[in-house]
């Protein structure tokens, strides 16, 4: 099989839609939609014997017909027309996107038909994503094959993470919730059954594209195992790579003949596999979106040293427990650092970890102690707990906390528990970029992570 | 190791059919690749294994040998501390029976007289491969209760040292490797090497899907695998 790059999958010069339509409610005219408003700055080509032209563009009976050639084409097409159809694409596209099911998850029929999408990958050298996935959403380029419309899922903007994931509708729903965080991506893609295009692929081109800081990974199962672990350890040892493996159950069988067997099971191995490739793994929905807005705002932790802000003790102590429980390390300001951060504070503040500015709290003292605090050099973490209550935090808070923790170069993680009111002040924090979490258990998941990535964990 | 004497010995039990290789036949693999195990013959019958007795010396472990049996102690196949002739054949006597009893569907191919090792800290060193990711390491606090203790960690091979050091200090039984309760400091390195050993049979005899050595003795200086099972593919 060639190994040509995955690369000109993500920036396009030009797309063919085949089987494109105007009629609403196809696949393919939500995917022509997006490619032509996304800002997607590529050529597209309708591809249909049945048109002669679609949104005003001239279509064309078979990508054979195309003179030059395109790209790559996106196969909106029942799976039965579309080995046919891949066929005549030959010498005319590197690759293909098959967005369309019908294959190796439906039966007998569709396996077959998926063997014969293989044998063409390996007659003809095109490569291969999908069948069965939504294909890519790239924010660099704008290409835009996820054929749910923008009013159902939205879109996230341009940013530094990108994901991979096997499965269609979890791609699309981190997206969407992702959209809302204000956490932006780079290049998603939804692979399906991956008969040509694999994890291990899509990670190769990852490690060396320049617009990817962070990788997110939706695991149900991998094949070849040993080129994953190869693709992962070598993105891993460039940029944080974090996983969510689904389908864990199955432990070693009971039958087992040996101790071992009976107590190893598939899913140990894929652990072990994370470990040994330097994959963080994330358990459950929650983490990985919390990872998601950790990582995809794009600062490092240098440690596991937090400071919590906040002006409602309660929270910050729960906060605190919950920083315990993972690992992180709370530790007190020191005498100097106290000093400091009193200055100017009526004397009844609680100047410790967590700091209490109360309900006396003000923006200027939060602000303050954040900027005192996280530029000291025994802090790598901090999260600020804004609870809403006091009449002296008004909406200038984000930005002024943006603007006094900007030069400083290390995460700050706003943790917003609150009803409808806190909720639309959420929305001035992801203004401001802040990774924002709804309950503190969550702020401290995404804070244990960027720490798990900070000492390279070995052995 | 002697690769090749291995694989001949794992040819010729798919030859016979086995799925799994008996405790000598496991042991025979591991004494091929320098793992330390206690010298050992399979005795078929009383007068033959008074005879091994006396060329091995007392005391001595006297072991049901089954493709049947996982675990023999359940069944009365293990005697430990057999200190003379007369105690052989008193023990050789009562394991018949027992065995016979308790585990009548069995297939007995003889009984194992063995040196008997010295007490040492227990350790369980096992492998399983992994359809998709290859030979899956486990290194775990040993004995009967492994599996309900699961105080385990697994690395996938082929190992490097620091990963079977990592492997071991992860799980909670390390401390009684490292002076625990006023116990002596044991030979973590010895234990090193032994899951880089089963690391690289199961790189090298691709016809293995399980390997298991439970327990391995570990001492202050080096360690013993008092009992393994084999699985083959």
């Amino acid at each position: 099989m060639s190994k040509k790059n995955i690369e000109f999958f993500f920036e396009p010069g030009s797309v063919a839609v085949v089987g494109a339509s105007e009629a609403p409610g196809k696949l393919s005219a939500v995917i022509m939609e997006s490619l032509l408003s996304s800002g997607f700055e590529g050529k597209v080509i309708p591809v249909n014997p049945k048109y002669s032209s679609v949104k005003g563009l001239k279509c064309f009976p078979s990508v054979s017909e195309i003179e030059n050639g395109v790209d790559i084409a996106v196969y909106a097409l029942p799976a039965s027309l579309t080995l046919r159809a891949l066929r005549d694409a030959e010498n005319k596209v590197k690759g293909a996107i098959i967005v369309s099911g019908g294959f190796g998850e439906a039966g007998d029929e569709g396996k077959a038909l998926e063997r014969g999408i293989k044998d063409i990958v390996k007659e003809t050298g095109i490569r291969v994503i999908g069948p069965n996935c939504m294909g890519i959403f790239d924010a660099v380029s704008g290409l835009d094959t996820f054929f749910i419309p923008r009013t159902r899922i939205a879109r996230p903007q341009r940013g530094s993470l990108s994901i991979i994931s096997q499965s269609g509708s979890f791609a699309i729903t981190a997206m969407d919730e992702l959209a809302s965080a204000g956490v932006g991506v780079a290049r998603v893609v939804s692979y399906g059954n991956k008969t040509d295009v694999s994890e291990a692929d899509c990670l190769r081109f990852l490690s060396e594209d320049k617009h990817t800081k962070a990788v997110a990974v939706y695991i149900e199962a991998i094949e070849d195992g040993r080129s994953f672990v190869e693709a992962a350890a070598t993105c891993a040892s460039k940029k944080p790579v974090f996983a969510i493996k689904v389908g864990r159950r199955g432990a070693g069988s009971a039958a087992a003949l040996s101790h071992t067997g009976a107590i190893a099971g598939n899913y140990e191995a894929y652990r072990a596999a994370f470990r040994k490739s330097g994959v963080m793994e994330l358990d459950g929905y929650e983490e990985f979106i919390a990872a998601c807005k950790a990582l995809g705002s794009g600062s490092e932790a240098k440690g596991p040293r937090v400071v919590i802000i906040t002006d409602g003790g309660g929270m910050g102590v729960s906060i605190a427990d919950a920083c315990a429980e993972a690992g992180l390390e709370v530790p007190p300001l020191s005498e100097d650092l106290k000093e400091r951060v009193r200055e100017g504070l009526p004397s009844y503040f609680s100047i410790n970890n967590p700091i209490d500015l109360t309900g006396s709290v003000t923006d200027e003292t939060y602000a303050d102690a954040l900027d005192k605090t996280l530029s000291d050099d025994s802090f790598d973490i901090a999260i600020v707990a804004a609870l809403w209550g006091p009449p002296g935090l008004t909406d200038e808070l984000p930005a002024l906390l943006s603007e006094r923790a900007q030069g400083i170069k290390k995460p700050v993680l706003v943790c917003s528990p609150g009803g409808a009111f806190t909720r639309s002040k959420a929305e001035l924090f992801m203004k401001c970029g802040f990774p924002v979490f709804q309950t503190p258990e969550a702020a401290v998941k995404a804070a244990s992570i960027l720490a798990r990535r900070a000492p390279r964990r070995k052995g | 190791m002697d690769a090749q004497a291995i694989d001949r010995l794992v040819i010729e039990a798919q030859s016979l059919g086995r799925k799994t290789l008996p405790e000598p036949d496991a042991k025979e693999i591991l004494r091929l690749s320098g793992v330390p195990v206690p010298r050992s013959h399979v005795a078929k019958d009383l007068s033959g294994a008074v005879e091994i007795a006396a060329k091995i010396g007392y005391p001595l472990v006297l072991k049901v040998v089954s493709p049947d049996i996982l675990h023999k102690s359940d069944v009365g196949g293990v005697a430990l501390g057999i200190r003379n002739a007369k105690e052989l054949e008193e023990k050789w006597a009562e394991m018949v029976l027992t065995v016979a009893d308790e585990s009548a569907t069995s297939m007995i191919e003889g009984f194992l007289v063995e040196e008997m090792a010295p007490k040492g800290a227990e350790v369980i060193i096992g492998a399983v491969r992994d359809e998709q990711f290859g030979p899956l390491i486990m290194f775990g606090t040993g004995g009967v209760a492994v599996e309900l203790m699961k105080d385990v960690s697994f690395r996938l091979g082929p190992l490097s040292k620091k990963e079977a050091i990592g492997m071991m200090t992860e799980v909670k039984g390390f401390a009684l490797l490292t002076g625990y309760r006023g116990e002596t400091f044991k030979d973590i390195e010895a234990v090193a090497e032994i899951i880089l050993m089963v690391s690289q049979i199961m790189e090298e005899v691709v016809a293995l899907k399980e390997l298991e050595i439970n327990p391995l003795l570990v001492y202050e200086r080096g360690v013993m695998a008092v009992d393994a099972r084999a699985v083959l593919k």
